[in-house]
């Protein structure tokens, strides 16, 4: 019951993930920190299985760095990075124990000046969104984004949106998440924000 | 005569071999009812099957049940078969107890649906579809659920093709997804009623296509026709493979 | 519902007309019950009268659409003239069949007029291969059987353009409303001897 959130906003994205990492019924860890920055300018989030899934974000973000030291500090666009996520839990899919995680990638194309957010699923299910949840907070969060999101909205606007999110999560979700870290992916890379 | 000893003798028959009786099964079939003005159409085909055998080609299931009201139930023919005969029952004795007051579609309706939820937890395995005229003399369809959850409606199409013939009831009778021409897609076209000979026409549309593609249905096809003036009887031959 | 086929959703059709053919699919993409993107398409053009269909596994549409534009490029390469639809279908097939014990959760069509001949062609696919040809529709998703019902009763031969493409998309919008899992929006395709014409549907949004 893991929650991660996006957004993509005018000129950056948002990402939200929940502070407990729960195995069963404890809460084992209070300041848990589910999002790995692949490069300067794109942010993995995950959930999904125990111990699947760092394994599989280092393994992404390793593999990003490789391509960033091989290919003469050139990053990979926020397009290229999703789609290299999803061939590999596409693949990962078919073998004999798939990865079983699924994440957001929050990124910001340098090139072009334009905030991206993928939603990526553990089939390899690959959509560029607005605005993005997995698991069982998309249930209480898609009607609030719908209602509320603007594309033209500023850091503190969606700062505000996600806000509404948490609240409404604290509300209804059964267990205590220890509220959210939220990270900032603009024109001048990644930076952690206080909700 | 001796019994000579067998190996047989030795077995380990402590484990007790499970049966399950499966209670239900599906006849194929499907059903079909559209209200109109002064009139209401009740049709289903003729085939029986079981399995990919075809246990009958000739097989009624849509009847008069009294007053001006039709009716079906198709599914497993049992349970459908069934359910028919308690409501004709009740019906005769609706009649005997009250003076052969004339049963009103809207109370079938109910009573049906008490039928069905009476069963709730071993239901009869059937969509239910009557058809009459109301109180103001138009014509009106009720369907049900297995467990007696039921509408009143324009029109329904029940049992094996009712995934296939109700997106076809739903363009073409109450005119879902049609625009007034140069409206730009704002103006829906207006409802209005269908005179019987359309109505047949849809029909035998539906049951025709629903026949080319699904395997439990064809035959024939039979509807009861509704009016003032009573029931009448058709059958249209379908393709028989 | 943890069948593949049908866990995200989404339908697609294909017709002919008098020396044209249309081609059509919804835009919902969902995960379950819930519905997450009303923009995925999944019709693709491979060259300029071809267009390939897929439905199914979300996954799977991605990675065959993708599989698909390299071999295309690859034939491209080598033959240096486009693919037929024939051609192309006869690729879908054998691609798929390579994967006969571990396949992909798809349901493919082709449709696409010959390029010399401008003959109407179209096809349709289980996820392992087998061919359907089929004179005069083909369906797909998880409203095939309301696509069947609609397609049957709709259809007749040898519509002009703006004809067939009223049938296709009538056939297409009623039938995705009678299925929960498909919807939210619509593309048709209208492929005639010198023109394409794609047009997006406005439908019910829920």
């Amino acid at each position: 019951m893991d929650i991660i959130l996006g957004v993509r906003l005018q000129d950056c994205t948002l990402v939200a993930t929940s502070k407990a990492a729960t195995r069963g019924i404890s809460v084992l860890k209070a300041n848990d920190d589910k999002t790995r920055i692949l490069n300067t300018h794109n942010l993995l989030a995950y959930t999904g299985e125990a111990g699947d899934t760092v394994q599989f974000a280092e393994y992404i973000q390793a593999n990003i760095q490789l391509y960033l030291m091989r290919e003469n500090d050139t990053e990979l666009s926020p397009k290229a990075t999703a789609l290299f996520v999803r061939n590999q839990l596409a693949t990962s899919l078919r073998s004999r124990k798939p990865y079983q995680v699924n994440v957001l990638i929050g990124g910001y194309d340098t090139k072009t000046d334009v905030p991206a957010l993928s939603w990526i699923d553990y089939l390899g299910t690959h959509v560029e969104l607005p605005y993005a949840a997995h698991g069982y907070a998309a249930f209480y969060c898609s009607s609030l984004f719908d209602r509320h999101y603007r594309k033209d909205m500023d850091l503190e606007a969606g700062l505000d949106l996600l806000r509404m999110c948490v609240k409404e999560l604290e509300m209804r979700m059964p267990i205590d998440f220890k509220g959210v870290y939220v990270k900032v992916v603009g024109k001048d890379g990644v930076r952690a924000i206080e909700l | 005569m001796t019994t000579i000893a067998s190996e047989y003798g030795n077995e380990n028959n402590s484990v007790p071999i499970e049966h399950r009786f499966n209670p239900y099964s599906d006849n194929g079939g499907t059903v079909l009812g559209i209200a109109g003005e002064d009139f209401a159409i009740l049709a289903g085909d003729t085939r029986i099957v079981s399995g990919y055998n075809i246990d009958s080609r000739y097989e009624p299931k849509v009847f008069d049940v009294g007053d001006n009201i039709v009716m079906t139930a198709n599914g497993f023919a049992a349970d459908g078969a069934a359910l028919i005969d308690r409501f004709k029952s009740a019906f005769k004795w609706y009649k005997f107890d009250n003076n052969n007051k004339k049963l009103t579609i809207q109370s079938a309706a109910r009573y049906i649906q008490h039928l069905l939820y009476g069963k709730r937890f071993f239901p009869f395995y059937v969509s239910t579809l009557i058809a009459g005229l109301d109180e103001e003399g138009k014509g009106a369809v009720y369907s049900y659920d297995p467990v007696g959850s039921y509408e009143r409606e324009q029109c329904r199409a029940g049992g094996a093709a009712a995934s296939l013939i109700m997106p076809f009831l739903d363009n073409q009778v109450n005119f879902k997804n049609q625009f007034e021409p140069g409206s730009d897609g704002r103006v829906k076209k207006p409802l209005r009623y269908l005179s019987l000979e359309e109505v047949l026409a849809l029909v035998r549309d539906a049951f025709t296509s629903a026949t080319e593609r699904h395997i439990q249905v064809g035959d024939g096809l039979e509807v009861l026709i509704v009016t003032k003036d009573g029931i009448k009887k058709v059958y249209y031959p379908l393709k028989r493979d | 519902m943890s069948d593949p086929s049908s866990i995200n959703g989404g339908c697609a059709v294909a017709m002919v007309g008098k020396d044209c053919i249309a081609i059509a699919c919804d835009l919902r993409l969902g995960n379950q019950s819930l519905s997450l993107a009303n923009n995925f398409e999944k019709v693709f053009p491979f060259g300029d009268k071809t267009f390939l269909g897929l439905t199914g596994l979300a996954s799977d549409v991605l990675t065959l659409k993708e599989d698909f534009r390299l071999k295309h490029n690859l034939y491209k390469l080598r033959e240096e003239r486009e693919i037929e639809p024939e051609t192309l279908a006869n690729l879908v097939s054998s691609s798929l069949y390579e994967r006969r014990f571990g396949p992909y959760f798809v349901g493919p069509i082709v449709a696409g007029l010959h390029s010399k001949t401008n003959k109407p062609f179209i096809c349709g696919f289980d996820l392992i291969g087998c061919i359907d040809f089929a004179k005069d529709f083909i369906v797909s998703g998880t409203a095939s059987d309301q696509l069947y019902g609609m397609c049957e009763s709709l259809y007749e031969p040898d519509l002009e353009p703006e004809d067939l493409f009223e049938t296709i998309s009538q056939a297409l919008l009623n039938a995705v409303d009678r299925d929960a899992l498909s919807g939210w929006g619509a593309v048709v395709y209208i492929v005639t001897k010198d023109k394409v014409v794609k047009r997006v549907l406005r439908t019910r949004q829920d």
